[in-house]
């Protein structure tokens, strides 16, 4: 187990000051008020398009901590981060549909999937270097694409395959209505925010961080450069697996390139690279940001005709990013606003 | 009385990058405390033996041993954690981190059991006068003290010998002189063997017991500052005149 490191050795982001406990507590209280707005959504007067918009806003967020863990933290830039949704995914589908046991342990069968997919993609690649590592991971995608294509029974091949609907259910973690996945999406996020901010503080966080700065000169400083990676890399698995049992129940159905898709795998580096990599409030701020514009601009395409607006929104967030701040919202717009306080 | 342990043993050191010859039949030894210089002109071979003992590099051929030990073939990380410590001959810290974390990281890995993490960081930052940068980051520093980080990391936690890449080089006289005395101090306070890599000879003169000379891949003279400012072989090959080696 990753031991924390005491304060005198971990030292803050900036030196400590009664400024950085203010904007620490305000970041809290801003965070307090938005979780529980977010949690009251089902008493507002609002209707269950905006919670459902929210619920994907959530589990797009979600995902986006998870990939944050191993890119953002660790610095290895995983294109292929689809794997381990679609293995959440298609073992919670196939394990209820076929077997009929239910999603609330099909998800940890998924996570444990996962888990061994990452330690074989991990033993193959994680040795290889900056882009290399990209374009191996994008093959693991690719090949699980074939995959789950060619394996019709169990997966429904390309047509993908839909959860048998049972209502609202506690037993499949099934609703008529978004509310509840609301607060199992709103709980994963609070869980990964608090998953981040633990690894950034502990031991392993500053071996990541050691890690991404500079391989060679963390060896020289000690650290087993391989095993850190390894370790990013099947943390971030396992949350993104358990995650994708979340947007199983939700969605109902997946198909290979809605879970090993490039597109998608591009979706869900998103909200950390637009909120801000390696930051624990990042991929929250980012992600909301993003499915906000991309619903906003859906409406506004709905109205004159246009569909799949979103997509150009995305990639329009990227470029903008890319060029004006590229450390994301967190690490340019808000750096001073949250200089000091738990970023 | 005993004579001190052989810290670190090269012998018969070759490396090979395709036809190539980087190193051939290099051998030296460092005794336990010992400061030693390791120069040679550039292309001498300094850089690729520095990362065959850091374990950056496999060699062709030979084998290194460090107190008695083989470690040939151990990780670099493995070496570090055993108290072999380096710096390279480019900086290179952790510049998202602070300079106290940049020291965490290293101490957090080689620290013996029982001893407190965070005095072990505060007692380096101390010792490299780094107290009032902590909370920098490596960008905001000086050369100087960026020098200062990278040694402050090198032996942080457990440090038994420190290999030092032209850790001089770009420092002004002054900067290069304190960080002499740090090095020196470090040699006698905490006993930790160092070897010096650098270019020039008069920098190391009045800092290191030994020299060893490498040119054209191979070691070519080992002794005293002095008796390697003599030695004609030297003079030929590196230095050009006596009058010149000794200025």
């Amino acid at each position: 187990m990753e031991a924390a490191l005491p304060e005198s050795a971990r030292g803050g982001v900036a030196k400590p000051s009664s400024e950085a406990d203010a904007r620490r507590r305000r970041a809290f209280i801003y965070g307090l008020i938005a979780f529980l707005l977010v949690a009251s959504l089902p008493f507002l007067p609002v209707n269950n398009y905006i919670i459902a918009a929210v619920v994907r806003a959530l589990i797009f967020i979600s995902l986006g901590q998870a990939w944050n863990v191993v890119a953002g933290i660790g610095g290895l830039l995983s294109l292929g981060h689809g794997v381990f949704l679609g293995i959440g995914c298609y073992t919670t589908g196939i394990l209820f549909n076929q077997y009929g046991i239910p999603p609330w342990l099909g998800v940890w069968v998924g996570a444990v999937l996962s888990l061994l997919v990452a330690l074989v993609m991990g033993s193959m690649t994680l040795r290889m270097r900056g882009v290399f590592f990209a374009l191996a991971t994008v093959a693991a995608s690719l090949a699980m694409v074939q995959i789950s294509r060619h394996f019709v029974d169990l997966t429904g091949g390309a047509d993908g395959l839909a959860l048998k609907f049972f209502g609202n259910s506690w037993w499949a973690a099934q609703s008529r209505t978004p509310a509840p996945f609301l607060y199992a999406s709103l709980a994963f996020v609070t869980l990964y925010y608090w998953i981040t901010r633990w690894i950034l503080n502990s031991k392993l966080g500053l071996e990541m961080q050691a890690v991404r700065d500079d391989e060679v000169a963390a060896a020289a400083a000690g650290v087993a450069v391989f095993r850190t990676k390894m370790l990013g890399l099947l943390v971030s698995a396992a949350m993104t697996a358990l995650a994708a049992g979340l947007y199983m129940q939700f969605y109902m159905a997946i198909d290979p390139e809605a879970a090993f898709g490039l597109s998608q795998a591009i979706q869900l580096q998103l909200p950390a690279l637009i909120g801000g990599l390696g930051t624990a409030w990042g991929p929250i701020i980012g992600g909301a940001v993003m499915i906000f514009l991309s619903e906003v601009t859906n409406w506004g395409g709905t109205k004159i005709g246009v569909s799949g607006v979103d997509i150009l929104v995305y990639g329009l967030m990227l470029l903008v990013v890319v060029l004006y701040a590229p450390k994301g919202i967190v690490g340019s717009v808000l750096r001073n606003a949250m200089k000091g306080a738990d970023r | 009385m005993n004579a001190p342990a052989v810290a670190l043993e090269v012998r018969n050191i070759a490396r090979n990058f395709g036809g190539v010859v980087a190193l051939r039949d290099v051998t030296f030894s460092v005794r336990e405390g010992e400061v030693i210089g390791l120069i040679g002109p550039n292309g001498a071979g300094k850089s690729t033996l520095f990362e065959i003992v850091s374990g950056n590099i496999r060699p062709s051929g030979g084998r290194v041993a460090y107190f008695g030990r083989d470690c040939t073939t151990m990780a670099s990380h493995l070496r570090r954690r055993a108290g072999m410590c380096r710096t390279f001959q480019k900086v290179r810290l952790f510049e998202s981190m602070t300079v106290r974390q940049n020291i965490s990281v290293a101490a957090s890995q080689c620290l013996p059991k029982g001893r407190d993490l965070g005095e072990e960081v505060n007692n380096i930052l101390a010792q490299m006068r780094l107290e009032h940068q902590a909370e920098r980051r490596p960008s905001e520093l000086t050369l100087a003290d960026r020098k200062r980080v990278e040694i402050g990391r090198a032996i942080a936690g457990h440090c038994r010998l420190l290999m030092l890449d032209e850790s001089l080089s770009g420092l002004t006289h002054d900067e290069a002189e304190h960080l002499i005395d740090e090095i020196m101090q470090l040699n006698r306070a905490r006993g930790i063997t160092v070897i010096v890599v650098e270019r020039v000879l008069s920098v190391l003169a009045a800092m290191v017991q030994r020299l060893v000379v490498l040119h054209n891949a191979t070691v070519i003279a080992d002794g005293t500052p002095s008796e390697v400012a003599h030695d004609p072989v030297v003079i030929e090959a590196y230095l050009g005149t006596k009058q010149k080696a000794l200025r």
